[in-house]
């Protein structure tokens, strides 16, 4: 195998430490030295060339070639079988409608938000359940840490450089979740978004920070989504009114209110699409008449359809907790699902 | 024993970029102005459009906006350049 990346000599794993920091080609955590063995073996695991393009990155028409990803899922930990997620993460971040360059150089700060379905969780190890949003497992932890160091070392998505985050928010290090699809009265995420049923698969969605809410005081669906609802018109009053995707996270304990109601993924969307709105003019309540202008009646939704609201299973059994994640800026950026290792349109690798 | 590690960045293969050419004078020329879109662009690029006509002589000043401020610009505004003499591509937030 044929790997064109630069090479360099550094006498131990200290070194390697302060040879990467030293480049800013870290997040400030130590990583691990991308050894030509290592990133070869994360290759051969997804039966990937080295020069497979996995995209192009539009507005800096910078290739994005699986040996510059597998080079820095090695640096962020993943282990071989990995990699075949991260690439599927940037298959879907390179598709137009994600808006790869404005979501991770926008003043807005958002962070690439990365939920994975299908038997690849299983096999990795990931765990959807006890802190879901947070370190619970090896797998989504490296992998989320590998798309943020992709962004950073391939497409200067640094702080200061391409990334013009005001605040961002700490999903920036990692904000990679396994779906917790057993114990849910659903299909999964990914089914929801068309994937077919039993494929592994990642979607994508530029996502602001999660704002965590909690009702354990009813049983009723209607009543618990009143909670996730004054939490997103709490988001389009205090950050931005313009619809677009929502995520939910909603953990064992509520959900199994909705299953014993009987109610499906698309109630839930119909409920919060109907329930989430707010008035232009309730801007001026939180500071903001100055925007609200002469069209203070119109009324905006947080979607622009209830399909915009992604449903994600996740968190520990006890806890009525769950989380209400907004998009990064309304429509700017669609969230995206793809299939892991599946290619539909293209030749498979030749050596 | 040492380590040879791989880089990890883009090594620079990125579309070089250059400056285009100044022009000699602004006098009578036509300056294309792409904003993105966003409110503080318009005071700004009032601003500027009044001193590039009233001190420097432009002769016409093309005002155009971005339709989305987070993407690079539409493909009918990058075949419009080329009938300016002159672009300032802005961003005003």
């Amino acid at each position: 195998m044929t790997l064109v990346s630069k090479r360099y000599e550094v006498a131990d794993i200290l070194a390697a430490q302060e040879f990467c920091h030293s480049r800013s080609w870290t997040d400030g955590l130590p990583v691990v030295p991308p050894t030509r063995e290592a990133v070869e073996a994360c290759l051969e695991w997804a039966l990937l060339p080295a020069d497979h393009l996995v995209g192009v990155e539009p507005v800096r028409e910078r290739a994005v070639t699986a040996e510059k990803l597998a080079v820095n899922a090695v640096m962020a930990g993943c282990l071989p079988m990995h990699f075949p997620v991260v690439v599927a993460a940037f298959t879907a971040m390179l598709e137009e409608p994600f808006l790869m360059h404005g979501a991770t150089a926008s003043t807005g700060g958002c962070a690439v938000l990365i939920v994975i379905n299908g038997p690849v969780r299983n096999e990795l190890g990931m765990d959807g359940t006890f802190n879901a949003l947070a370190a619970s497992d090896r797998a989504t932890t490296c992998i989320g840490r590998a798309v943020r160091l992709v962004l950073c070392n391939l497409l200067d998505a640094r702080p200061g450089d391409v990334d013009r985050s005001t605040l961002g928010h700490p999903g920036k290090l990692r904000y990679c979740l396994a779906e917790d699809v057993e114990h849910a009265p659903w299909p999964s995420l990914a089914e929801d978004q068309g994937i077919p049923p039993g494929a592994s698969a990642v979607t994508v969605m530029a996502a602001g920070s999660p704002r965590q809410v909690m009702n354990e005081w009813t049983t009723r669906p209607e009543e618990i989504l009143d909670t996730f609802v004054a939490e997103i018109k709490a988001n389009m009053r205090h950050y931005s009114i313009w619809p677009g995707n929502y995520a939910i996270v909603l953990p064992p304990q509520l959900r199994a209110h909705f299953a014993k109601a009987g109610w499906s993924r698309r109630d839930i969307k119909q409920y919060v699409f109907d329930h989430a709105r707010i008035y232009r003019r309730e801007w001026a309540d939180v500071g903001k008449a100055a925007v609200v202008g002469r069209h203070g009646d119109q009324e905006y939704g947080a979607m622009p359809d209830p399909e915009h609201l992604l449903i994600i299973a996740a968190g520990g059994p006890a806890g009525g907790f769950g989380a209400v994640i907004p998009p990064w800026l309304g429509p700017k950026s669609k969230a995206v699902s793809v299939a892991i290792g599946a290619c539909v349109d293209c030749t498979p690798p030749s050596a | 024993m040492s380590i040879e590690m791989l880089d990890p960045t883009h090594e620079a293969d990125a579309v070089g970029l250059a400056m285009a050419g100044r022009l000699p004078a602004l006098e009578g020329k036509t300056v294309g102005v792409i904003s993105n879109g966003k409110r503080n662009t318009i005071p700004f690029f009032d601003a500027f459009e009044h001193a590039l006509v009233e001190t420097h002589g432009v002769g016409q000043v093309v005002r155009r906006t971005k339709s989305n401020y987070s993407a690079p610009a539409d493909a009918n505004l990058v075949e419009e350049v080329r009938t300016w003499d002159a672009l300032v591509a802005g961003i005003g937030d």
